[in-house]
């Protein structure tokens, strides 16, 4: 199995659609792209301070590609549905309620997401009006992050209540780990990290 | 509306979205931007506030705990650490038990997450306990009750949040958590002797064996004396040393244990990428709830109620704190309950005239307890679905643990000189004191 193959998690498929399994794989790709990259920048600030001519802009690279990480993880995580829950009663039900439970899940989400697509791009726009120093480089270049994001998660919420109206929320699931790695996430293989 | 009122809204809207099955943040978010529409502050400046809860340059540790912990799971170094608490402790009545709790004591000082040290350690002892005749309930419960000691160990990822969500030092976090951290461990070997099941002994080891163990886990060993070495000799800060941990595990642990995995490293990171944005995003979340808590004067009215019962006395207005976070933390995860109720942590610091590192300490201690018990115990209900148990078996085997952390709660709370001992000798900057004008040596408050 690829590496590609193994970053579209297999579970939860009947509430997804193929076609957007790719923008999942780039995401965690992404994901961890940025993390490899702030990694990189804090080591190059360190060498760079210990030398004695230490990089200042290191410090605006680090703090853009880690704002950049967080947002894109919080998306690919609602596809994933990695995120963090306090419980799910809603998996609990079976039938009608279920579908109801799910649907009321959703519509949150999707308000949610809303909200930061318009609002996040309202702050977006005022970030023009700031700069970040040493580069003068617009604060709305991080804000940016915000209504992306919204944008993301919208989508793959619209996904799954699509699906699950069509598939059905309630479906065999051959995914019985529980909610594992360091706050939820499973390997492909269902494995805990 | 009055503001109790839409606080109360609020709150309720997130714990229903919550319980629900609305995933945290989204429901903090969704209860945020109800409360902000009753109270019409500006639903921009919440969106705000979430980004200015992440945008914080001592969170940016966190990703490098966790990365250190996921390359030091996958690339299957752990076993090594395993070995060594087996030399250590297998022998000891409790058997691998035993093993478990000082497995912990290690790898918390290398992760730094309790839900990372709940999967590994299920992954590394779950099956091995099974197989010699433990009952699944009662592994569930120590190994749930064992990995709680990373909320308090550095690099504690809760003590990150605390101290940079409060401006307190975390290098003094990480100090002063080790006398709780220790008591809880020690506190459940001796359970473990005395009340637990006996297990299957293995026979005393010899010095060489011992030795031979502690020389094959030398490597992933120096991951804590990096992290604290890079952090008290003030080389690095936390962030710094977390990253240096890293490149330890990748240039040199990885490289020289298990160098088939250098080929998974991409995955590694493209895993770990995901993983940390989990924890954070949540904080944004809190952060945005725990500015309209402070905005409705929530935080004050708390802290009035507190402080009109207790008045300025520091042990009492501790206590009080201990019983109100123990509900809340039965509901919330540590994380956002740190960030919602900073505010009022801060008033009740002020009001008892208490170290805000052993503020700190009492409340992480208090919040890692609140991860083994009911209803939302989210190490314990891990452990439960790691093992294969009902929550419910795995919580009356834990029961008795419990008596462990509220012994450690109390003796932290009357006992602040013990708590705060190791940060006035190694960091005394970090818990208040001050250089002498006319001499040498520090200056500490209380002493």
């Amino acid at each position: 199995m690829g590496i590609a193959d193994k970053l579209v998690l297999q579970r939860q498929r009947h509430l997804k659609w193929k076609a957007l399994d790719p923008l999942e794989c780039l995401l965690m790709m992404v994901g961890g792209a940025l993390l490899f990259g702030f990694s990189l920048s804090v080591v190059c600030d360190i060498v760079t301070r210990i030398i004695g001519s230490p990089w200042l802009w290191l410090q605006e690279v680090t703090s853009t590609l880690f704002i950049y990480a967080i947002f894109i993880g919080a998306a690919t995580a609602t596809r994933r549905n990695d995120h963090l829950y306090l419980t799910a009663f809603a998996e609990a039900m079976h039938g009608k309620p279920r579908v109801i439970a799910e649907l009321t899940i959703r519509v949150i989400v999707l308000g949610v997401a809303a909200a930061l697509i318009y609002f996040g791009y309202l702050n977006f726009l005022r970030g023009f009006g700031s700069f970040r120093l040493p580069s003068n480089t617009p604060i709305a270049s991080l804000y940016a992050a915000i209504p992306i994001s919204g944008v993301l998660i919208f989508l793959f919420t619209v996904e799954q209540i699509v699906n699950g109206c069509r598939n059905g929320f309630d479906h065999p699931e051959f995914d019985n780990t529980p909610d594992s790695g360091v706050f939820g996430a499973t390997r492909p293989d269902g494995t805990p990290q | 509306m009055s503001a109790p009122v839409i606080l109360t809204l609020m709150s309720a809207c997130f714990l229903a979205f919550g319980y629900l099955g609305v995933p945290v943040p989204f429901a903090l978010l969704g209860g945020v931007f109800i409360g902000a529409t009753l109270a019409d502050v500006s639903h921009a400046s919440i969106v705000q506030k979430m980004f200015d809860g992440v945008d914080n340059e001592a969170l940016l540790a966190i990703p490098f705990f966790l990365l250190v912990g996921e390359l030091m799971s996958s690339a299957n170094v752990v076993v090594r650490i395993v070995n060594l608490s087996m030399a250590l402790a297998g022998h000891i009545r409790g058997g691998l038990s035993q093993v478990v709790t000082v497995f912990s004591m290690f790898f918390s000082e290398m992760s730094g997450s309790t839900t990372a040290d709940v999967a590994v350690m299920s992954r590394a002892l779950g099956g091995p306990m099974k197989k010699e005749g433990y009952e699944p309930p009662f592994i569930a419960a120590i190994i749930a009750s064992a990995s709680t000691i990373a909320a308090l160990v550095p690099p504690s990822i809760t003590a990150v949040v605390y101290g940079a969500v409060g401006n307190v030092s975390i290098a003094g976090l990480f100090m002063a958590g080790f006398v709780p951290g220790m008591m809880i461990g020690f506190g459940l070997m001796i359970y473990c002797y005395f009340f637990g099941p006996v297990g299957f002994r293995r026979p005393k080891p010899t010095f060489l064996g011992v030795a031979t163990a502690a020389y094959q886990a030398a490597l992933p060993l120096m991951i804590p004396v990096i992290l604290l070495g890079g952090i008290l000799t003030g080389w690095f800060t936390p962030t710094e040393a977390g990253v240096v941990a890293a490149c330890w595990i990748l240039f040199v642990i990885i490289p020289a244990l298990n160098p088939k995995h250098i080929k998974n490293l991409p995955y590694d990171f493209c895993l770990a990428g995901l993983i940390f944005s989990l924890p954070l995003i949540t904080i944004g979340a809190a952060n945005a709830f725990g500015y309209l808590l402070a905005y409705l004067r929530g935080a004050i009215v708390i802290s009035e109620f507190i402080t009109s019962i207790a008045g300025t006395d520091p042990h009492l207005i501790m206590l009080l704190m201990v019983l109100l976070f123990t509900i809340v933390g039965d509901f919330i995860e540590p994380v956002p309950t740190i960030i919602i109720f900073m505010p009022l942590v801060n008033a009740l610091t002020t009001a008892g005239h208490i170290n805000p590192v052993h503020m700190g300490v009492v409340l992480i201690a208090t919040l890692a307890f609140g991860l083994i018990t009911p209803p939302y115990g989210l190490v314990l209900l891990m452990a439960s679905k790691f093992v294969g148990v009902r929550f419910s078996q795995a919580l009356r085997a834990a029961l008795p643990i419990y008596a462990v952390f509220l012994i450690t709660i109390v003796f932290i709370i009357f006992f602040p000189e013990v708590v705060l001992w190791i940060p006035k000798q190694v960091l005394p900057q970090s818990v208040g004191c001050f250089h002498n004008p006319s001499g040498a040596g520090f200056i500490c408050p209380n002493g």
